[in-house]
């Protein structure tokens, strides 16, 4: 009760202000993170998934085996299918071969269908989100195979020996990760109706896929761990992680860079909690010695003292996670209204964890500065002189290294990002060590041979040698750590905008005949669309390498030995290829007239052990093509545009009668016109991936927006610690400069001394800053984000020249009042 | 005044290591203050006055030597058995009046009261303050009082635990002489309603002459000891 009295007096007399909002600003942060987060994550596998339809899918050949249905349902875990495969569907007359796809009821799992009654329907109000699977006996199609068949909705369609009723046009689907559903057009069914069309027979290339979700990952994940074993060879998982590959990177970066966000929150939350702390116990020292004269115990005192402490921990983590809360709940109604994405509610873990980092950080920043408190000497009450033993500074760095590395683990459990953090921050401290004292040791003379401001400067740095010496620590450590995450929060948005730009191509032509060429080539220019290269397509399969069929063991290995190919030529390396090894066209030689040349992408030569100037046998539609390598070729797989495995030499396929395909960005405005055009050309297929990229677009935004708003909570930490540094030296300043304003110093000369003294401090911690950063940016990008490296030249220039203007205006600022203030105050408020 | 010693010095001697070697700042001194008795101890800057009221009070240990205050030899405690004896028995005044300067004149008072537990803090504090005069200035930080009225609230927090041996280290030193009277008055008021042993150090005559015995120190030596 007494400490929650002494608590409160202490708050009142402001001694307990910068801590406490240290403490707040930690948790507030800390919370505000890992709760935004979590629901971010959380969002994002779910918003991912949607694109998969479920958590996790397994496919394969084989239909499910019921045992593991059962088994799903009895671990509590949602579970549906879906089976794929083409058919021919006749309407009438007309017949058009399609991918179909017959689900069970809850399909699916994640994401949503998108139906309208209007064919290539755009306008939101025409699109309606499904409640559930086609009723039996109806189905849905796409407005290409409407249009194709010549039908409308409520018209009947023949999938095998069924009859079944057009009831609604299916405008978006979950993509599936099915290698069938590319082709053709489009048509869903129900799962109850597939007997009745007797399509299913054995031999058929089907594809059953079993979908799995469950809002507890971890269940999932060990019920799939379990599944493996016995999984058939052709039987594979796929999740989000495995089917979008860029997408998945993208949130483990951000992961990473949250996560990083994080830590070094707390490392500048925590450098303002120790020093906070260091100043409050220092002007405790005369309290102690008072109670102690009057007769208080050091285990009470302690007690008093850690009680303060403790309340103010809970106090201020309850605080911090109110605040936490509303921070990330403003961010989430922002992208709410943005994007009109409603993130999901998080979990308890991020609260409680919050609130104990609370707890910790009290304990590792600032106990250390208080433990000394009850070894004051009850003597130094009538001795003010008699030197009080404060606790070493590298018991309280070592501290708050434990604290990181604790909160680190407790947020992440990635260890590797600590120590990381951890080793640049020695560095940091011996650099500073270092120059800081080249710095004392010239000020010394400077001090001596300089006049006016400049020596009242340099004496004021020489006489507070330690406090410079932790000023310039601090200064440096905080400007180091936030150069180090706005340099790297632009260099990882600027990468996924890269990734994704704007103009990234959203929808695919293909199966265009080469009389539909230039009606194409046409309608792009009309429509001022971005020319895009038209490449040949002919499917055919590798069938020999050297000669030899391929054995069992390379076929199970490789893809591209099991399926057909997309194959075409070209002139010119097309963008984000890159020739690894061999000669492009225009410098390649050729070893047998009789062949053609193959350019191969590099990971599909790596595993058919290919060579250059092997020999690769093609079969396209029944006719031989022999090929010789000529070139590896890297791909940008993370770019929309299309790509290939086998790009042949100019023209060698023309005479398999190839069809031609393209990639283009087609502005929303000009979807109608383009409908209308593929109206009139119904062979062409088109496929949409808009919404994928979308997709993909939205979750970069969302996680640059949250990104943006955690650098700027931090940001408020670091000035918060630039803050607490500054104010560490106020009181022996105030006094100083009450004394020089008593002695007739004018209020100019005095600041303009502050001005120098803290520009230079801020000078050379912004160049220490910056050498820090670039050692923890290498380490960082080596380790971490896997990027490339490279130096930032202009933050050389920038980071000294910010730190000199920012901590020179703060440190004024700080110490303006002490000087507006008139002498006789300033010096009794210094009794 | 009566014939039990509150405090007594037998033979101390308190010297430090120095760079020039060791420095004797008191040399086997003894002295001895009865219950009720009011002492000045009086000396050049540098004599060992302030010394010699820390290690009286159990502030500080002497080097050698023995000091019993209310018959517990200080000298053979710890540190936390010499903070219990001054819990029980001490109370002090300084020059610099050592208020807290976070806490209003009322906290400062009831500080020492709420460290021992007494319920009745407040109610004790404002009595106190009262009688010191400062009623219409409870709630006033030290920084809003003057010199004086910052002194008497350090009598009225030392008299407020009602200690029976009050050390005051120069407690007119930093005050005009008519503040500085007053307190002193105001001090042997206190001494004589509570029967409380006085013990100051002081350079004024005057306070000096107003105590029962001075005790003059020179070099860390008694000098001359007058009733």
């Amino acid at each position: 009760m007494l400490a929650f009295k002494l608590l409160l007096r202490n708050w009142r007399s402001g001694e307990l202000k910068l801590l406490g909002v240290s403490l707040i600003l930690a948790v507030a942060v800390l919370s505000g993170i890992s709760i935004f987060t979590d629901r971010l994550e959380s969002t994002l596998v779910v918003q991912s998934n949607s694109i998969l339809g479920a958590d996790v899918v397994i496919s394969g050949s084989q239909p499910l085996n019921p045992l593991w249905a059962e088994a799903a349902t009895a671990a509590d875990i949602k579970h549906t299918q879906a089976t794929f495969f083409m058919s021919v569907i006749y309407a009438g007359d007309e017949m058009l071969l399609a991918s179909v796809k017959a689900v069970d009821v809850g399909y699916p799992l994640r994401g949503q269908f998108e139906i309208s009654d209007i064919p290539y329907a755009i306008n939101p109000n025409d699109i309606s989100i499904a409640q559930s699977i086609p009723l039996q006996g109806e189905v849905w199609g796409d407005s290409r195979l409407l249009s194709l068949l010549k039908i409308k909705v409520g018209d009947k369609i023949a999938v095998g020996e069924y009859e079944l009723r057009v009831s609604h046009i299916l405008i978006r689907e979950p993509d599936g990760v099915n290698q069938l559903s590319s082709f053709g057009a489009r048509l869903v069914m129900n799962a109850a109706d597939l007997p009745l069309t007797k399509i299913i027979q054995p031999g058929g290339k089907i594809d059953y896929q079993w979908l799995l979700a469950s809002d507890d990952t971890e269940k999932l994940k060990t019920f799939i761990e379990e599944l493996k074993p016995q999984l058939s060879k052709n039987q594979k998982i796929e999740n989000i992680d495995s089917s979008r590959a860029s997408l998945s990177n993208t949130l483990k970066t951000a992961k990473n860079f949250l996560l990083l966000t994080a830590v070094i929150a707390v490392l500048l939350a925590g450098v303002a909690i120790a020093i906070a702390a260091r100043q409050f116990s220092e002007r405790h020292t005369n309290q102690v010695a008072l109670m102690k004269s009057l007769g208080v115990s050091a285990f009470r005192i302690r007690s008093l003292y850690f009680s303060q402490l403790f309340l103010l921990g809970v106090l201020a983590a309850c605080i911090g996670l109110c605040f936490g809360v509303v921070i990330q709940q403003l961010v989430a109604s922002s992208l709410q209204q943005l994007y009109h994405i409603v993130l999901v509610q998080s979990s308890l873990y991020p609260y409680v964890l919050s609130f104990l980092s609370g707890l910790i950080c009290v304990t590792c920043f600032a106990l250390p500065a208080l433990w000394f408190l009850p070894k004051v000497p009850p003597l130094k009450i009538l001795r003010r002189e008699l030197a009080v033993s404060m606790p070493q500074i590298g018991l309280q760095a070592g501290l708050a290294l434990l604290a990181i590395v604790l909160l680190v683990v407790l947020f992440s459990r990635d260890i590797k990002i600590a120590l990381i953090i951890s080793a640049a921050i020695i560095g940091v401290l011996v650099i500073t060590f270092i120059m800081a004292l080249l710095l004392l040791q010239l000020s010394k003379k400077l001090a001596l041979s300089l006049g006016g401001v400049w020596r009242l400067a340099f004496a004021s740095m020489q006489r507070r040698k330690g406090q410079s010496m932790v000023q310039i620590l601090v200064f440096s450590l905080a400007m180091m750590l936030l150069l180090t995450l706005t340099i790297v929060r632009t260099s990882l948005i600027a990468d996924w905008k890269i990734q994704i730009p704007e103009d990234a191509p959203n929808h695919f032509l293909g199966n265009i005949n080469s009389a539909d060429v230039s009606d194409i080539r046409i309608w792009i220019e009309q429509h001022k669309i971005k020319v895009a290269p038209v490449y040949p397509d002919v499917r055919g399969r590798l069938t020999q390498i050297n000669g030899v069929e391929p054995t069992e063991e390379l076929r199970n290995k490789n893809n591209s030995l099991r399926r057909e190919l997309n194959l075409t030529w070209s002139a010119v390396l097309a963008d984000g290829n890159k020739l690894l090894d061999g000669n492009w066209w225009d410098s390649w030689e050729k070893n047998n007239p009789q062949l053609v040349g193959v350019s191969v992408e590099v990971e599909t030569a790596k595993s058919l052990e290919l060579k250059i100037g092997d020999q690769l046998h093609f079969s396209i539609g029944g006719l031989d093509l022999q090929a010789e390598v000529a070139s590896f070729r890297s791909v940008d797989w993370k770019s929309m545009k299309q790509n290939f495995f086998f790009i042949f030499e100019p023209y060698a396929l023309d005479k398999f009668s190839p069809t031609y395909g393209t990639s283009i960005f087609v502005p929303k405005e000009h979807k109608i016109s383009l409908n209308q055009f593929l109206r009139s050309h119904p062979t062409i297929l088109m496929i949409d991936f808009g919404q994928i990229i979308e997709n993909i677009q939205k979750i970069i935004n969302q996680v640059s927006d949250g990104i943006q708003l955690v650098l700027w909570l931090t940001l408020v930490g670091g000035c918060l610690v630039l803050l607490a540094a500054v104010m560490s030296s106020i009181d022996s300043r105030k006094q100083e400069a009450g004394l020089l304003r008593a002695l007739g110093s004018p209020r100019r000369f005095i600041l303009g001394g502050v001005l120098i003294e803290f520009a230079i401090f801020g000078f050379l911690s912004g160049l220490i800053a910056i050498i820090g950063a670039e050692f923890l940016l290498f380490s960082l990008q080596l380790f971490v984000f896997k990027n490339p490296l490279q130096p930032h030249y202009i933050y050389w220039l920038f980071s000294p020249l910010i730190g000199c203007i920012f901590v020179a205006g703060l440190g004024v600022a700080c110490c303006r009042h002490v000087v507006t203030t008139p002498p006789a105050i300033v010096l009794r408020e210094a009794i | 005044m009566s014939s039990v010693a509150m405090v007594e010095a037998k033979a101390i001697t308190k010297s430090v290591h120095t760079q020039e070697g060791e420095l004797i700042i008191l040399h086997e001194m003894s002295l001895a203050v009865m219950v009720g008795e009011s002492v000045a101890i009086t000396g050049a800057s540098g004599s060992g006055k302030s010394t010699l009221l820390g290690i009286l009070a159990g502030l500080d240990v002497p080097s050698s030597g023995d000091i019993i205050l209310n018959n517990n030899v200080l000298t053979a405690l710890d540190e936390e058995g010499r903070a219990k004896v001054r819990a029980d028995n001490v109370g002090f005044i300084f020059q610099s009046f050592q208020l807290l300067p976070g806490l209003t004149a009322l906290e400062n008072v009831m500080l020492p009261l709420e460290l021992r537990g007494n319920k009745a803090a407040k109610s004790l504090a404002t009595d106190f303050l009262a009688h010191v005069g400062l009623e219409k200035r409870l709630n006033h930080y030290p920084q809003q009082l003057s010199g004086g009225e910052q002194q008497r609230v350090a009598v009225a927090r030392a008299f407020a635990s009602q200690p029976r041996i009050l050390f005051a280290d120069e407690p007119t030193g930093n005050l005009d002489s008519t503040t500085g009277a007053r307190i002193i008055e105001l001090l042997f008021e206190m001494n004589r309603a509570q029967g409380t042993t006085l013990i100051f150090i002081t350079h004024e005559d005057r306070l000096a002459e107003l105590c029962q015995k001075q005790i003059e120190l020179a070099a860390g030596a008694i000098v001359s000891s007058r009733k």
